[in-house]
């Protein structure tokens, strides 16, 4: 019997072969421009917590920077940034900043008064109003008392939901909505976090991959892969041939869609083996972009996807060599196509 | 950690399948990836550092102290620490209990013998820095780095002192120190997750939410001993399957480790003898 189909200990490495031949590009670019010798560290644009950054009086102190007499000293680990005169420095890691527009992903931690709160990874819970919800059966109505009575009844402490951040409060929490057939309760898969430093924002958060997946990428690093629902594609087209006969019952879908199901906690009964091992295949190959410090983008999960297909055993993806390999084949495939 | 009701049924049904598919894409006896490393703390007789990708940690230390063999109960000594939880709380009380059990029984104590009236007392303190599934298995194969390369400074002085009123003396040259034993290989634990009829290796934090029985299975000398406990790995949740344990899977988690535990014990030993050749300082 081979050992490392049991254990793999391996000793500690410093040094990842990839890491010299391409530094992250993406925090590459925002960084090399700056170098124009008025900063102290004009070698490296990459400041750490305490270092001097200027002593020039002129600049305005934005965020991530400190100052004491006339000079500007950085508070985190990150990037310095130059916007006209406002220097500010983008910390590497940290938690994730919500902003308004960003789809997320979140798990409830509280039901409060008219409000669920929201682990959605950053400092602060979010909060998600009882009204910023869609009442089951589509209702449009304003919430009541009685809805307030079963708030639980629509999420529960630890229930998982994507939502969109409708805005930050001046205190800085972020308030969320769901407001839309996108957005709701998380059901047929598997959540795994990364950091929220490696998720590119993009147009589309919510995405189907090859081998009937489908992904919600939160831009807080809170990822969702789940079963593909082949209904709603149907449904959809469905739909468009009612409102062409002119025999729609329902005014939009969400009267159709959205009654109590969307709050339902039971998964589809017909996930199959393939399906389930699918998804653990891109959890790996997200754990193993998460590894190697990639961002994570839809093509390069899809890369990710074909190329862990000539491991036949998806367990030895979780290997700190295949990991690397298959970082090294993204990095290979996305060179070619330029 | 609290999983949705979804998660926890869609993972439910996932490792309850034959064979089981974890979140990870593991085999049911395939551990996470280790990374380890021994002998790193200079003013330490053994020294070991064990870390799994998702961050956990945990570091031993083993000094040793001349004693008169007589006036102490036992020769070893055990002290855990984990961040973020009280020392008197029943979770470190109980890894410490585990542990030092499992030693204390096991331990040929005539390798810490130095004269008919003294030996050395081991104290093996343990730091786990940070953890996320429970860090049993995690402490005890790094302890198991740490006995293996823990050296003891060479006695010179003579063997036998009933007649002669004499203290031990050390050789003053670390080069000339010893290993406690090359065959020696300390016991370990093994932490088994139960579903369904599935028995899971090194179960992690989110396949702990979900299993019906948790089972620590101790492992010495080729061969698995008692004790076998079981235990529920889910600590601060809302574990609602926890059931009773079939007895047939006892036998089955026996047979399971007698089978793949020596492929760990060997994977161990390979690591303890690199470390033993390559001089490099990579600690971190």
């Amino acid at each position: 019997m081979d050992v490392t189909e049991v254990i793999n200990i391996t000793k500690p490495s410093r040094s990842r072969g990839y890491e010299d031949e391409d530094d992250d590009s993406d925090i590459e670019m925002l960084g090399n421009n700056h170098n124009d010798g008025e900063f102290t560290n004009n070698n490296s644009s990459i400041v750490t917590p305490g270092e001097l950054i200027t002593e020039d009086p002129i600049w305005m102190k934005g965020h991530g920077t400190y100052f004491i007499e006339d000079k500007t000293y950085s508070s985190v680990a990150g990037n310095v940034s130059r916007v006209n005169r406002l220097l500010s420095v983008i910390p590497i890691r940290g938690r994730y900043q919500p902003e308004t527009g960003d789809h997320i992903v979140g798990r409830i931690t509280e039901v409060g008064n008219k409000r669920w709160k929201v682990d959605i990874g950053a400092k602060q819970d979010a909060v998600l109003m009882l009204g910023s919800v869609n009442l089951p059966g589509g209702i449009l109505r304003r919430k009541s008392e009685t809805d307030e009575l079963q708030m639980r009844n629509f999420l529960k402490e630890g229930d998982l939901l994507n939502a969109e951040v409708q805005t930050i409060f001046n205190n800085g929490i972020a308030s969320l909505h769901t407001r839309s057939l996108k957005y709701g309760k998380l059901r047929n898969g598997m959540f795994l976090k990364v950091p929220s430093s490696l998720i590119i924002k993009s147009k589309n958060h919510a995405f189907d991959l090859p081998g009937n997946i489908s992904c919600v990428l939160g831009v807080n690093g809170y990822i969702w892969l789940y079963k593909t629902n082949l209904n709603n594609q149907n449904n959809n087209t469905t739909n468009i041939n009612i409102h062409n006969n002119g025999a729609s019952p329902a005014i939009t879908r969400l009267e159709e869609e959205s009654s109590w199901e969307i709050y339902s906690d039971k998964n589809d009964s017909n996930i199959t083996n393939a399906i389930r091992s699918n998804i653990t295949r891109y959890y790996n190959i997200i754990k193993a972009l998460s590894f190697c410090e990639l961002g994570i983008t839809e093509p390069r999960i899809i890369m990710g996807y074909e190329s862990s297909l000539s491991y036949m055993n998806v367990g030895s993806l979780i290997d700190k060599d295949s990991m690397e390999t298959i970082c090294q084949e993204i990095i290979n495939n996305e060179k070619m196509r330029g | 950690m609290i999983l949705s009701p979804a998660e926890r049924s869609y993972l439910y049904d996932s490792l309850s399948q034959k064979p089981p598919i974890r979140p990870g894409a593991r085999s049911d006896h395939q551990f996470r990836p280790l990374e380890a490393k021994t002998s790193f703390l200079p003013n330490s007789n053994g020294s070991a550092r064990i870390r799994l990708n998702d961050g956990s940690e945990c570091m031993i230390s083993v000094k040793s102290k001349v004693v008169v063999t007589k006036s102490v109960t036992n020769l070893i000594d055990v002290d855990i620490d984990v961040a973020g939880f009280r020392d008197d709380s029943n979770f470190v009380s109980n890894l410490k209990y585990n542990l030092t059990s499992l030693l204390i029984t096991n331990f040929p104590s005539q390798y810490l013998k130095l004269t008919s009236k003294y030996s050395f007392k081991l104290f093996i303190d343990c730091i786990v820095i940070s953890h996320s599934s429970y860090p049993l298995s995690l402490i005890s194969l790094a302890t198991y780095l740490a006995l293996k390369t823990t050296r003891l400074p060479l006695l010179v002085s003579e063997v036998n002192d009933e007649e002669i009123e004499e203290q031990p003396t050390f050789s003053d040259d670390w080069d000339n120190a010893k290993y406690l034993d090359e065959a020696f290989e300390p016991p370990i634990f093994i932490t088994l997750g139960v579903i369904g009829t599935n028995l899971l290796f090194d179960p992690s934090i989110e396949e702990e939410q979900v299993l019906e029985n948790g089972l620590i299975v101790s492992f010495y000398k080729d061969n698995v001993i008692t004790p076998i406990s079981n235990i529920n790995l889910a600590t601060n949740s809302n574990n609602s399957n926890f059931k009773g344990l079939n007895q047939k899977l006892i036998i089955e988690s026996i047979n399971l480790c007698n089978k793949y535990c020596p492929a760990i014990i060997k994977a161990l030993n390979t690591l303890t003898e690199q470390d033993d050749e390559g001089d490099d300082d990579h600690i971190f």
